[in-house]
């Protein structure tokens, strides 16, 4: 593999798009060249991992890592699998008996087994599609380590855990909060499964205390997913049934309401319509107390959002945090329907030309910053 | 709801022990021959390559299954693609009996007749170019445009803009311009014939030359989530999936030749479309594929 990667790196540094980059660009150019002859023998290795060695800029790796695949024409296997990873990033915290207190002390058999446990926990509720790998496997190996003693080491946070198990500074890339993060998203979800352990009864299970359960729920997963997912769909179908219920009495009661107003005014004579009418609108002359109260109806109606605008992802328990978590965008309308021939004004295209006095301002303006 | 959750997709029928590898290892390889090179052609005219597949795995694995005594499996399950062709690869698994690599076997018939996906993606820039034909002056067109700007220092072009088409035009001294951020054809050409006007009332002698679409970029939403490590597995010719550089798969279509980038909460963007025909195209060919990655929870 060593001399493989030296090769590439001689192929890449005579290549015309690297021979005349910076010192930094090249080095980086040499972790690039590991990187990918690592994968091509299955090693699995993060690129994050290489970066740190390198303590290069991440967008700078990437850059070099792409033009180097495009340069040389390499067709790089995918990223390794997680999994994959697991084994080698375990072996990277000084946990072994030994090295640390017998209370934190895990062997790394022990720890890989239970994180990668946690890892394919992660993965099938998509946790990890799309995402930096190194957090996820730190949030995985810190839960797996709480929950092989939980009555120990529940009370210690995840830097105390990087702490005990000397690990670098940049163990995760860059940003600290992301591993923290997924630690909570990860607990979300066994709170979400450990919920439906036969003998929580269907209490609730708190984030900071879950680690006592962990060993159960990834015992009966698939079966607790099963039950979590329909539980779930039975809640959304019942919200939804009552939501339609509530919605059909509004709507007949302003009916009943409208009618009792309407036969009232008939025997009283001419009555106020805001004594009768919902508040929303007042009806108009000419317009009917029916009419105007059809109209309110709408408003009430067009005020909870019609089923079918609701985010698709409700109705799924597990998701995708970026297709959970949806800002709502405002409607960007397509703009107006032109042809692209249309006669264009000329008042339009002066108002984006300078008066003659606007021009002047300006350039005083200018003399006086440069003056400045 | 269209997904279905009653079992978990896989490993279905395999008691999965602690720690059991998720898909993504070289267990499950590439099952997709691409050695045509063609992207997936569009179903409306014959059967793609991968249904191919699909149909001929379901007869050999009816016929197994006639053999051993007509076994369903699970019925109703709506097998990945990636799964189902990853089970032909791993018969030799210890402890998969024939039985349960038939319970993994595709259940969804392949349908018979193309389904149209009924999403159409949105157009949301059109990015295009012409020529003014004659040599400008960036600082008069700067001094004089109250919708200009103009940094020789950063870029050596005036960047203007107008209201209606809400657009960008970049002009250089050449007299050539790039017009970006229009939502239609016909709007990016009016954009651009408004700019050439406003050229024009500055004092030049300004044409318009040579108008060409350059690029089109449109996106939708699937609504399903997308496992984005099979896709890249199944379609590595084509694809290429990074997430520690960035979130989303680089699907480099050959036919029609566009890009897509697909996300894991099931939008997709593509690019590269000189008509909006191609970004129609290409999204209906890479809409079957990714429903076979579709994976319920």
């Amino acid at each position: 593999m060593e001399s493989g990667a030296v090769s590439l790196y001689e192929r890449a540094y005579s290549h015309p798009s690297f021979i005349q980059v910076s010192l930094q660009k090249k080095e980086v150019l040499g972790g690039c060249c590991v990187l990918s002859t690592c994968r091509q023998h299955n090693w699995p290795v993060a690129m994050c991992t290489i970066n740190s060695l390198l303590e290069a800029e991440p967008m700078l790796m990437g850059v070099v890592y792409q033009d180097l695949v495009k340069a040389l024409d390499l067709q790089p296997p995918p990223t390794a699998s997680l999994t994959d990873m697991l084994e080698s990033y375990c072996y990277g915290y000084k946990l072994a008996p030994g090295e640390v207190p017998d209370v934190f002390a895990e062997t790394p058999e022990q720890l890989v087994q239970r994180s990668a446990a946690l890892v394919e926990l992660a993965a099938d509720v998509w946790l990890v599609t799309g995402r930096h790998p190194l957090p996820i496997l730190m949030a995985c190996v810190y839960v797996a380590w709480q929950s092989l003693k939980p009555k120990d080491r529940m009370k210690h946070s995840l830097q105390k855990f990087c702490q005990i198990a000397r690990l670098p500074k940049d163990a995760c890339g860059a940003c600290k909060e992301t591993p923290l993060r997924r630690v909570r998203e990860l607990r979300d979800v066994l709170c979400k499964l450990g919920r439906e352990l036969p003998w929580m009864r269907g209490g609730a299970v708190e984030p900071k205390t879950v680690a006592t359960l962990v060993e159960d729920i990834l015992k009966h997963q698939k079966s607790l997913l099963l039950k979590a997912m329909r539980s779930y769909e039975e809640e959304v179908e019942q919200e939804v049934r009552e939501a339609a219920e509530s919605r059909q009495d509004d709507v007949l009661s302003s009916t009943e309401s409208l009618l009792a107003g309407q036969l009232s005014g008939r025997d009283q004579g001419p009555v106020t319509p805001a004594q009768d009418v919902p508040p929303a609108r007042q009806p108009k002359s000419g317009e009917s107390m029916l009419e105007a109260s059809g109209g309110s109806n709408k408003t009430t109606e067009e005020s909870a959002p019609p089923a079918g605008e609701e985010h698709w992802g409700r109705r799924h328990l597990f998701l995708p945090p970026c297709a959970r978590n949806v800002k709502r965008r405002r409607e960007e309308s397509p703009g107006p329907h032109v042809t692209g021939e249309e006669e264009i004004s000329d008042s339009e295209i002066e108002s984006y030309i300078r008066s003659a006095e606007e021009i002047r301002s300006y350039v005083e303006f200018q003399k006086k910053m440069t003056e400045n | 709801m269209e997904q279905n959750n009653s079992l978990p997709p896989f490993p279905q029928g395999i008691a999965s022990p602690q720690g059991a590898m998720t898909p993504g290892l070289p267990l499950f390889s590439p099952m997709m021959p691409y050695g045509t090179g063609l992207t997936p052609q569009p179903v409306q005219n014959s059967l793609s390559l991968l249904e191919e597949q699909q149909r001929q795995q379901q007869q050999q694995q009816q016929q197994v299954s006639q053999q051993q005594g007509g076994i369903v499996g699970a019925s109703g399950q709506t097998p990945q693609l990636y799964h189902s062709q990853a089970v032909t690869t791993t018969t030799a698994l210890p402890g998969n009996t024939p039985l349960s690599s038939t319970l993994l076997s595709p259940m969804t018939p392949v349908p018979a007749t193309p389904e149209s996906s009924g999403i159409v993606p949105q157009l949301q820039n059109i990015v295009s170019t012409v020529n003014l034909g004659c040599k400008l002056d960036l600082k008069t067109i700067a001094l004089r445009a109250r919708n200009a700007e103009y940094n020789p220092k950063r870029f050596a072009a005036v960047i203007m803009r107008i209201r209606e088409p809400r657009t960008t035009a970049l002009i250089f001294s050449s007299g050539k311009m790039v017009c970006t951020g229009a939502k239609s054809e016909e709007q990016s050409r009016l954009a651009a014939r408004k700019y050439a006007r406003v050229v024009q009332k500055l004092g030049f002698p300004a044409k318009f030359l040579d108008f060409k679409i350059q690029n089109m970029v449109g996106s939708c939403d699937v609504k399903f989530p997308i496992r984005l490590e099979g896709l890249v597995l199944a379609h590595q010719q084509f694809s290429s999936y990074e997430p520690e550089l960035f979130p989303g798969l680089i699907y480099r279509m050959i036919k029609p030749r566009i890009v897509l980038l697909i996300f894991v909460s099931g939008k997709v963007v593509l690019t590269g479309a000189k008509v909006r025909g191609e970004i129609y195209e290409a999204f209906e060919n890479i809409y079957p594929i990714l429903r076979g990655f579709r994976k319920a929870t």
